[in-house]
């Protein structure tokens, strides 16, 4: 049953609080203040220093595209919709933004914390998620390479079965994905016909 | 009610305490109806009391909404910050942490975890899990006992299969005593299960329950942030539960004789600067969280009392644990011993 620690070490971590001045942003702050975090308050302009931010709550009721130096939905940080009015215009901007979590104006004695985690823990998924996929994606624009490497190998005399097993155990062997074994086959193949041609020269 | 005494008696102290008594008698559904009763009805504006987590947070929506505040004088299991709650008794930092500092070098770091199925076993030992796992140890097993349960032949049977070298035990009352129980007989039967191989620790119990496991609880360990020095007798209080709601009636008497009428919004800037006289010794209260910077000492009960095997002066609160610091809390990595 052994495991990982999951102690939350939010001390120290820096958040900023994108909201015009507001017993919301008071409330916030204390209780971001009591978990040990460092608080900025800022409006209408996230500092250039946001970049370095654990987290940014930020206003939904007041916000707009420009004031975040990033394109909506690729923000390098967890985000917090602070949703006052819930019109459905304004929550599809704050869905825009892809906020992690969310807290409902007026903000009272509790909630920060468990919006915290839960930003915190969707935003690391999301992240995850966006790197297998782009990890997949990259591999699969890999296949024209494995289909040319294994026929290239087959070149040499193997069946197709047998080239591609072959493939496999280079891969193994060099202890590469496939793919890179793939664009090493074809380099090596490119270079022999190189070699070949500049004999026949 | 000693502390008002003093309080009352104490000519350098120009205020005079009412008390305004309510007993829910432990039925959880009257604690927010005698706390709205209190507020609405008299003049009192600060309550002291609950004991359970359970009944804090039955009162909180009671004390947002009348403008009072709880002065909380037990230990609880952390994550909660709120204005109108002055945390007085230990949170996690200042005690399963610094058992868990104490125990792991000593008796190992592999654990079996219990608890009385509510709020204050569940995440106390959630902690615990993640502390045991920092340490490089395992969680044998963690299991749970409705409130009042007293059958635990099965926990103590588990306990005898998987060996661990400590157990953390989050039961109260009743089960918690038939679970010392049982422990002592697997101690007369497998020397492993005695109390300087294998001890109970228990981070919530004070004097007033040794009466309760006499004669079963020797060696066994408890944390707290006030032992009761039996040298000292009646003049202190008997335990820390009651040495810290003493510390609370000092403190509040304290801000009130500066500011009569002090509310819980006046308490941050009261707290700020300030600290208090109390048998806990000289206490601050973190004017962000509202918990108290306090003692921490790990005790080996002998007998009707504690003997302090261990003692931190000042233990600055971090109800969220977030400065904790795996490698300040058990050493650097790779130093402990491989079996």
């Amino acid at each position: 049953m052994s495991r990982l620690s999951h102690i939350p070490n939010l001390g120290g971590a820096k958040a900023f609080v994108l909201h015009r001045q507001h017993p919301t942003v008071q409330a916030i702050s204390r209780q971001l203040a009591a978990i040990g975090l460092e608080v900025h308050d800022c409006w209408p302009d996230l500092p250039a220093d946001v970049l370095a931010g654990d987290f940014v709550f930020f206003d939904v009721d007041m916000g707009f595209d420009e004031q975040f130096p990033w394109a909506p939905g690729a923000a390098p940080m967890p985000l917090i919709a602070l949703i006052g009015s819930e019109a459905p215009g304004r929550i599809e901007w704050a869905l825009s933004h892809k906020a992690d979590a969310q807290l409902v104006k007026p903000i009272g004695n509790s909630g920060v914390y468990s919006a915290l985690l839960i930003a915190r823990q969707s935003f690391e998924a999301r992240q995850r998620l966006a790197g297998e996929i782009a990890a997949l994606e990259a591999r699969v624009a890999e296949r024209q390479t494995i289909v040319r490497a294994v026929g290239a190998l087959s070149a040499q005399g193997f069946d197709d079965e047998r080239a591609y097993a072959q493939l496999r155990s280079l891969a193994m062997g060099w202890q590469v994905s496939l793919e890179e074994a793939a664009r090493r086959v074809m380099a090596m193949t490119r270079e022999e016909e190189g070699d070949g041609q500049s004999r026949h020269a | 009610m000693n502390a008002i005494a003093a309080v009352n008696a104490n000519p350098a102290l120009p205020i005079e305490f009412v008390p305004v008594e309510r007993d829910p008698g432990a039925n959880i559904e009257r604690y927010a109806a005698g706390c709205a009763d209190i507020l609405d009805n008299s003049s009192a504006r600060h309550v002291i009391g609950c004991v359970t987590s359970w009944s804090r947070k039955e009162v909180i929506p009671t004390l947002e909404r009348a403008g009072g505040t709880l002065w909380y004088a037990c230990p609880y299991e952390g994550f909660e910050a709120n204005d109108h709650v002055v945390y007085m008794h230990a949170c996690p930092n200042q005690q399963i942490v610094p058992m868990m500092a104490y125990v792991v070098p000593r008796f190992g770091a592999n654990g079996f975890l219990l608890g009385s199925n509510y709020i204050w076993g569940w995440e106390t030992n959630r902690v615990a899990r993640d502390l045991i796992a920092d340490a490089g140890g395992k969680v044998l097993g963690e299991r749970y006992l409705p409130l009042g349960e007293t059958e635990v032949s099965r926990l103590v049977a588990e306990i005898e299969a998987t060996r661990p070298d400590f157990i953390l035990n989050n039961l109260i009352g009743t089960s918690s005593y038939a679970f010392f129980r049982a422990y002592a007989e697997l101690g007369r039967r497998d020397p492993h299960f005695r109390p300087e191989s294998c001890p109970i620790l228990s981070c919530n119990l004070t004097e007033c329950e040794l009466a309760a496991i006499a004669g079963i609880g020797d060696g066994h360990l408890s944390a707290g942030p006030y032992f009761h020095d039996p040298a000292q007798g009646a003049v202190m209080p008997a335990s820390s539960f009651e040495a810290a709601a003493h510390a609370s009636v000092l403190a509040l008497a304290e801000i009130l004789a500066v500011k009569p009428d002090a509310q819980w919004t006046d308490l941050p800037d009261m707290f700020a600067g300030r600290s208090f006289r109390s048998p806990l010794g000289d206490i601050t209260i973190d004017p962000q969280t509202q918990h108290a910077t306090l003692p921490v000492r790990i005790g080996r009960i002998e007998g009707t009392a504690f003997a302090t095997v261990s003692h931190l002066r000042s233990v600055a609160p971090d109800p969220y644990l977030s400065h904790y610091d795996r490698s300040a809390t058990f050493g650097r990595p790779g130093l402990r011993v491989i079996s």
